[in-house]
């Protein structure tokens, strides 16, 4: 469970805050999408609550324990065991092939042998799986995304996050992707949490948490 | 991280391998340059330290002032019109005995050989040569210096200890036209000429020997200088070379005769091997330096290529520490290939320098090949140069890249 109390997140030489003291409850197994106008403070809030951003006022608690108080190695570990992230541009790394990218995070816990397997039933969820070797500039858009969620969820974590990860997508991938989303919330119980202008996409999260100028306007 | 590093420096093949070049050809540079100025020194050195002594006691040289004579009684009677002048008659050492005795009671003195070392005159039929004599015991002089290894013909001791027999150097034996077991005139200006019969030659490299020196009995000497039992030098081996020149100041304290250590006395050659070796270093280090900003440069601008690779890293939990082992670990590999390259790249090079024909004796060994030394230090040394550069060139980039802030590159879009 990720409890957020009263964030307040101002940026360097700004005088506003972006983010307005906003109080806000995941639990477990939650679906929820991050809606807003540009600037209305939803990707800063997506980047404080996975722990990317530790730099606030107020309070980000994973299990009752803040992120502020956890060490250099205990971030690190939550953020590789527990937390997957899906950026908006896929941010594959281009040295490496769809199946290397996905293994990454296995990589850095050194449980590479483990999750081999898990890496090719990811594959095969996101409909790549005859594409595992190919490197990503031989892969298109919505290929490319879906290898990036398959490697945000390889550590079968218990957050994922997604910043506007269809807003790059035409409506047809987009859709696979949120199918995708969909499937692994209900599969492995993971809690999802994505930002997104997409009015469509935005309407089929279980929670919708509507961000206006740096306060949640409204969670229905 | 090596798992990436290696993605890395794969991925940028034309990059890696001209970075790798230039650490090749600097790592082999060195070791080639090394090799070949090592070997050549060595002989020389070898030459230096070996041929003579490791320390030459000689008569002092006087120079006759007015006040030279005072010692004599009549001396207050005396008035000069023209005081004496010029270099004292008779140079010689003044107590020999306290010498011997010394010496033999120096636990670091392995051998010495008492000497009478004049100027002379070479004749044979209408030729005339200037030179030097050295008269010496043949046994004890082996023991001092390497000079039987170079004899091309009879043997050293055939000088034996009278009998008026010489050996002499092979371009004087050239000057002179003459042939074993001829027999020439010799003399040392004072005094007839005396007849010396040829029983050897021998042909260090060293022109300044061979042209001018030769060998002959102390007795011999002795009367060819009209003074027996006088000596001019004792030249002393002594157990490490390398203190010759401590040594040699602590017998100067004590002494009235001029001494000198083989290193005050090839001073100026030295001081050449130590030109030699700035001028090594500086050139193969200049390599390096190039060699190193090589890889400072392509790795700051990979670092800045690669930023968005940096946040997501990041973001699935590797640490600032992966970060600089993702950069660093591609310098360090760099570093040990192309230093382990250029070592074997070195040792081919030095093996084929060796194969060069020179004329035998001067640079080159008794073969008639170039010397090339192949001391383990100058590899290590080269491995050791290959390594830092490396990895001083790759830590800067490298740690930038760790103490960047994956949200920085997020919220620029990875710029």
């Amino acid at each position: 469970m990720i409890r957020a109390q009263g964030l307040i997140k101002t940026f360097e030489g700004q005088q506003e805050a972006v983010l307005k003291g906003v109080d806000l409850s995941l639990n477990d197994g939650d679906f929820i999408s991050l809606m807003g106008r540009s600037g209305s403070g939803k990707s800063t809030l997506l980047y404080l609550l996975s722990t990317l951003d530790r730099n606030f006022e107020g309070s980000v608690l994973y299990d009752g324990v803040s992120i502020k108080e956890m060490g250099v190695q205990e971030i690190h570990r939550l953020r590789n065991e527990q937390i997957g992230f899906v950026f908006q541009f896929h941010y594959l790394l281009s040295e490496l092939s769809a199946i290397e990218n996905i293994l990454l995070p296995a990589r850095k816990a050194n449980l590479l042998d483990k999750k081999l397997s898990f890496a090719r039933d990811l594959l095969e969820q996101v409909g790549l799986s005859d594409k595992a070797d190919r490197l990503p500039h031989h892969l298109s858009g919505g290929e490319q995304q879906r290898i990036a969620i398959a490697r945000a969820l390889i550590m079968q974590p218990k957050y994922l996050f997604a910043d506007e990860p269809t807003g790059n997508l035409d409506s047809k991938n987009g859709e696979i992707i949120f199918d995708l989303f969909s499937q692994f919330n209900k599969e492995y119980k993971t809690t999802i949490i994505y930002v997104t202008h997409d009015q469509q996409f935005g309407m089929k999260a279980h929670r919708r948490i509507l961000i206006n100028d740096g306060i949640i306007d409204k969670i229905s | 991280m090596m798992f990436l590093s290696l993605k890395h420096l794969l991925t940028r093949k034309k990059q890696s391998v001209l970075i790798l070049l230039g650490i090749i050809i600097g790592t082999s540079a060195y070791v080639a340059i090394s090799g070949m100025m090592l070997g050549f020194q060595t002989k020389l050195m070898d030459q230096l330290v070996n041929n003579d002594a490791h320390i030459r006691i000689s008569a002092r040289e006087e120079l006759l002032t007015s006040e030279s004579l005072d010692s004599f009684p009549e001396a207050e009677h005396v008035f000069w019109s023209l005081p004496p002048s010029g270099r004292k008659d008779s140079a010689k050492i003044q107590y020999p005995l306290g010498w011997f005795e010394k010496l033999n009671k120096d636990h670091d003195v392995i051998a010495f050989v008492p000497q009478v070392n004049i100027n002379v005159i070479f004749n044979r039929a209408s030729v005339t040569v200037a030179g030097r004599m050295i008269g010496a015991d043949p046994l004890k002089q082996e023991r001092v210096s390497n000079i039987q290894q170079y004899m091309i013909s009879g043997a050293f001791k055939d000088i034996g200890t009278s009998g008026s027999r010489i050996i002499l150097g092979k371009a004087l034996m050239q000057s002179l036209g003459a042939r074993q077991s001829e027999t020439i005139l010799i003399t040392s200006g004072k005094g007839p000429s005396m007849p010396f019969k040829i029983v050897g030659v021998f042909d260090t490299g060293s022109k300044n020997i061979d042209e001018n020196t030769v060998f002959t009995s102390l007795g011999d000497a002795q009367k060819l200088r009209g003074s027996p039992s006088e000596i001019t030098d004792i030249a002393v081996k002594i157990e490490q070379p390398d203190l010759a020149e401590i040594k040699s100041a602590e017998w100067k304290t004590s002494s009235h005769e001029k001494i000198m250590s083989w290193q005050e006395s090839s001073a100026s050659i030295l001081s050449v091997f130590k030109t030699q070796d700035i001028v090594r270093n500086s050139m193969t280090i200049s390599i390096i330096i190039v060699a190193g900003f090589g890889i400072y440069n392509i790795l700051s601008i990979l670092v800045t290529q690669k930023k968005r690779d940096i946040a997501i890293l990041r973001s699935m939990g590797f640490t600032p520490n992966d970060i600089v082992s993702l950069f660093f670990n591609q310098g360090l590999i760099l570093g040990i290939l192309g230093g382990v390259i250029g070592l074997g790249l070195g040792f081919i090079i030095c093996f084929l320098m060796g194969q060069i024909e020179i004329v035998p004796g001067r640079m080159g060994s008794s073969t008639g090949r170039m010397i090339i030394s192949y001391d383990l230090i100058i590899y290590v040394k080269a491995i050791i140069i290959a390594l830092l550069s490396s990895l001083f060139s790759s830590i800067f980039p490298a740690r930038a890249a760790g103490s960047l802030d994956p949200m920085d590159i997020i919220r620029s879009g990875g710029q």
